[in-house]
């Protein structure tokens, strides 16, 4: 019964801090469009990608979309500080650069990086995992062939003794 | 003077070659007899002969005169030094010798006793094997009895000058140190002289006490033993065999001759022994008196030595009455025969063991005694014994059996331990077990006997002070215990050495060698190493028990490991432990052969060590250890407790490491599907930190171009 109530706080904490952060993201994304809608039009056209997989992935730590994010971030933010740098947040400039196919594909392009990234980091660690574990399994082998080769076979009969 | 003696085993002048050409013609010879006993031994070298110390023995020429029992005598002489003129006993190698008497007798001059002037442990060539030479210094005068004769040797006025104050002083002697004689017989008597004036009694000590006795000279408790268990005996035994020794000199020939042994027991038990002898024997009048204090059937009114030189100093004796024992009002019939002594019906129900189960069992014995006896005591002990019986339980015939033995003992406790076939004193057990293993007839009576608590029994019915027997009590507590041990170093082996002090190890390895004391055993081991092949352990049963009664250090430790042959590590290691602390306590320091031996049968003692390293230097060390005879050495190179210790530390760890590799092994193998599920997750872990990191680079990197 504790152990129901502790779950059901604890849910209600997550959810209560998601609901947070979605606020917070929502009052900056209303703030950004009334100061800068230029770059408020890049960000959101720009990070649609991140949007989808962050609606997409119900996973707990939300990896995919961490992954996704930060890429599509990265191939996003040029423009933003371009458009800041350069086009004096005009959205006539901004426009052009969301209508430049280039623009587009460094763009989701970066965040199909990431998600290729996200998809290919498990296997590699799994390798990694495994080799590690046959290279100890060997090691401890090796130590075992040694300690028979100076105590004689009596070791094994006395370990056997033992199982029995 | 004998423990310093050495074993010649053959002519060291004529040569071993010379014996084995002798040998044939030897054979031919081996009963000549001397020309006569009074004759010189040859001074040459001729014929074959064995030096054994200061003497030399001459095993073709025999002296039947001075033969005693199964001893023969045989012609000898002084090599060393003149010991006038000598002969030499040589005890029968399957009968015990009389280790106390031997160590009394030898080497001092006792009035009245043929002067022992050593002893031996001697290769005997006729017999093939080691037995004990016994050399007595030849009496000045012959034999004084020979048995067939129909008048009087000495005259019967003379007989005590002549016959009873000699004997007295050695009974005299021997009696002070709690010894007895045991072979005082009128056929065993020589003349100290050729003047004939005085006697000296011949030898007492090359064969069990009583062995060679006739059945007349024995008491009548005595008599009913086997011979060679009619035990050590005390003063009043040979005081009645110096009765029947008077009476056979006075009348010239063996009282009761002409019956058989048989007819004489049946006859001392029905009426007596003074009685029976009177009876049948005209004795002569002067000497009635002391055969008739001498004879008394009760041991305890019989005349001593005080009553006797009282009755040579010509004062009045108190008269004894030649039979005590009580007569029933009526008879108890068993086997067919009436008997009105329960002396007597004891002998009758040993005699008839099957038929008299049913009258004890029945109480008819009980009622008997109770109302034929008007014995209140003995009927009161044979119904205990009866309830005894009924209390057993699963075993019946074994409760029926020790009943029949105990009837016998409440009905003639003074009398020897019977039980089926077996019958022997206590004071004789011993040597009784020892005839019986050497002759074919095992030890099977006997173990029976112990393991049935019989001796206990008996002792707790023995009436009146019998030092010689209470004596034996102390050693006969731990009997059953052996008995009832099955592994070695115990068993009737065990008791068989504790009980004879003079046993030789029975051992077929050492048996020829006649090894008596713990010094001759690895010597003797070693002779046999070095013909033998190294097939089996060099120590068995006989020789276990023999070093746990014959070695003064406690050896329980190591009887203990020998309990299970199965472990042959252990097994092997007592057993050489048993060797190493013979020969740390009683040498030699050196036994190649033996070496060589235990060296090759230790293999699984090496064993001791689990370390390979450990035991390949044990057994690189093993031959050169051999090779130097030392079998402590040996000993100690397994048993280093040191090394031992810092072997069975590792040898632990060893083991606890090989387990925590096999363990971590098999989690490592069957762990594929928990480590994907961990890969998965560090892989996305990775994937995002990874992400959010070259987001941070790009955002910092274009900031800085964007500030700078």
């Amino acid at each position: 019964m504790a152990k129901n109530k502790d779950k059901a706080a604890k849910g209600a904490k997550s959810k209560k801090s998601g609901g947070l952060s979605f606020f917070a993201i929502l009052v900056m994304g209303v703030l950004l469009f009334m100061v800068a809608l230029p770059t408020f039009i890049t960000l959101v056209v720009g990070l649609l990608p991140s949007v989808l997989a962050f609606f997409f992935d119900r996973h707990q730590g939300r990896y995919l979309a961490r992954c996704v994010f930060g890429l599509n971030f990265s191939g996003v933010a040029p423009y933003v500080m371009e458009l800041w740098h350069e086009g004096g947040q005009s959205v006539s400039i901004a426009t052009q650069q969301l209508l430049d196919p280039m623009t587009m594909v460094i763009m989701y392009g970066a965040a199909g990086l990431g998600w290729l990234m996200y998809l290919a980091m498990p296997p590699i660690v799994a390798n990694v995992l495994n080799l590690t574990a046959q290279r100890r399994t060997v090691e401890l082998r090796e130590q075992q062939r040694e300690l028979v080769k100076i105590w004689g076979e009596n070791l094994i009969s006395e370990i056997e003794k033992g199982h029995r | 003077m004998a423990d310093n003696a050495k074993m010649q085993p053959d002519d060291t002048s004529s040569g071993a070659d010379m014996d084995l050409e002798d040998d044939e013609a030897g054979r031919g010879q081996a009963d000549q007899k001397a020309p006569s006993s009074d004759a010189p031994p040859p001074r040459t070298g001729g014929g074959r002969h064995v030096d054994v110390g200061n003497f030399r023995v001459f095993p073709d020429l025999r002296l039947p005169e001075f033969d005693s029992g199964p001893s023969q005598a045989f012609v000898a002489e002084g090599i060393k030094r003149d010991d006038g003129a000598i002969f030499a006993l040589v005890a029968d190698p399957t009968l015990p010798t009389r280790s106390e008497l031997l160590r009394v007798l030898s080497g001092i001059r006792i009035g009245g006793q043929l002067d022992l002037l050593d002893y031996d442990i001697v290769y005997w060539p006729p017999l093939d094997r080691s037995t004990i030479v016994c050399f007595y210094a030849k009496p000045g005068g012959s034999k004084v009895f020979t048995d067939g004769g129909k008048k009087a040797v000495i005259d019967e006025h003379d007989l005590p000058s002549t016959v009873i104050v000699p004997l007295i002083n050695i009974l005299t002697v021997l009696s002070d140190k709690n010894l007895a004689h045991r072979n005082i017989r009128a056929d065993n008597l020589f003349f100290a002289d050729e003047k004939r004036a005085s006697v000296i009694a011949g030898d007492c000590a090359s064969c069990p006490a009583g062995f060679a006795q006739p059945i007349v000279y024995e008491p009548i408790d005595r008599m009913l033993a086997e011979p060679a268990g009619r035990g050590a005996g005390a003063l009043s035994d040979d005081m009645y065999a110096l009765g029947i020794t008077i009476a056979a000199l006075g009348i010239g020939h063996t009282p009761l001759s002409k019956f058989s042994d048989k007819e004489i027991v049946d006859m001392k038990l029905a009426r007596g022994s003074f009685q029976t002898l009177a009876a049948q024997e005209k004795l002569p009048l002067t000497l009635i008196e002391p055969i008739r204090g001498m004879l008394c059937d009760d041991y305890e009114e019989r005349w001593g030595l005080t009553e006797l030189n009282n009755w040579l100093d010509g004062r009045r004796v108190k008269p004894v009455q030649g039979n005590t024992e009580r007569r029933a009002a009526r008879a108890q019939n068993i086997g067919g025969r009436d008997y009105y002594t329960a002396r007597g019906l004891a002998n009758g129900i040993f005699n008839n063991w099957a038929a008299s189960l049913a009258p004890l069992r029945d109480g008819v014995v009980e009622v008997w005694l109770r109302r034929g006896m008007n014995d209140a005591d003995r009927s009161k002990a044979m119904s205990e014994a009866m309830r005894q019986m009924a209390w057993s339980g699963s075993d019946k015939r074994t409760a029926e059996d020790v009943l029949v033995s105990r009837g016998i003992a409440i009905l003639d406790p003074n009398g020897p331990v019977r039980h089926k076939g077996f019958s022997a004193m206590l004071d004789g057990l011993g040597p009784m077990l020892s005839y019986d293993v050497q002759h074919g007839k095992g030890a099977q009576a006997f173990s029976e006997v112990v393991v049935r608590d019989l001796p206990t029994f008996w002792f707790s019915r023995i009436s009146g002070f019998r030092p010689e027997i209470q004596s034996q009590q102390q050693v006969y507590k731990g009997l059953r215990y052996y008995m009832q041990q099955q592994s070695m170093g115990y068993g009737y082996e065990r008791c068989l050495y504790a009980l004879v002090k003079n046993q030789h190890c029975l051992s077929p390895l050492v048996e020829n060698e006649y090894v008596i004391h713990i010094a001759q055993l690895l010597p003797a081991l070693e002779k046999v190493a070095s013909v033998t092949p190294h097939s089996s352990w060099p120590v068995d049963r006989h020789i276990a028990a023999f070093i746990a009664v014959r070695l003064q250090d406690d050896t329980e430790p190591q009887l203990t490991a020998l309990q299970n042959p199965g472990d042959e590590v252990e097994f092997s290691r007592s057993i050489i432990s048993l060797l190493a602390l013979v020969q740390w306590r009683h040498g030699p320091d050196s036994l190649p052969h033996l070496g060589l031996w235990v060296a090759r049968l230790m293999e699984p003692a090496t064993k001791v060590f689990h370390s390979r390293e450990r035991r390949e230097k044990v057994e690189r060390e093993i031959p050169k250890l051999a090779k130097r005879g030392n079998l402590v050495e040996l000993y100690n190179l397994i048993n280093d407790e040191k090394e031992r210790r810092k072997d069975q530390d590792e040898f632990i760890s060893a083991v606890e490491e090989y387990s925590a590799a096999d363990s971590e092994v098999f989690d490592l193998e069957t762990s594929g599907p928990a480590r994907m599920i961990l890969a998965e997750q560090i892989g996305r872990q990775v994937a995002s930190f990874a992400s959010t990191m070259i987001a941070l680079l790009t955002v910092s990197a274009l900031f800085m171009m964007t500030v700078w």
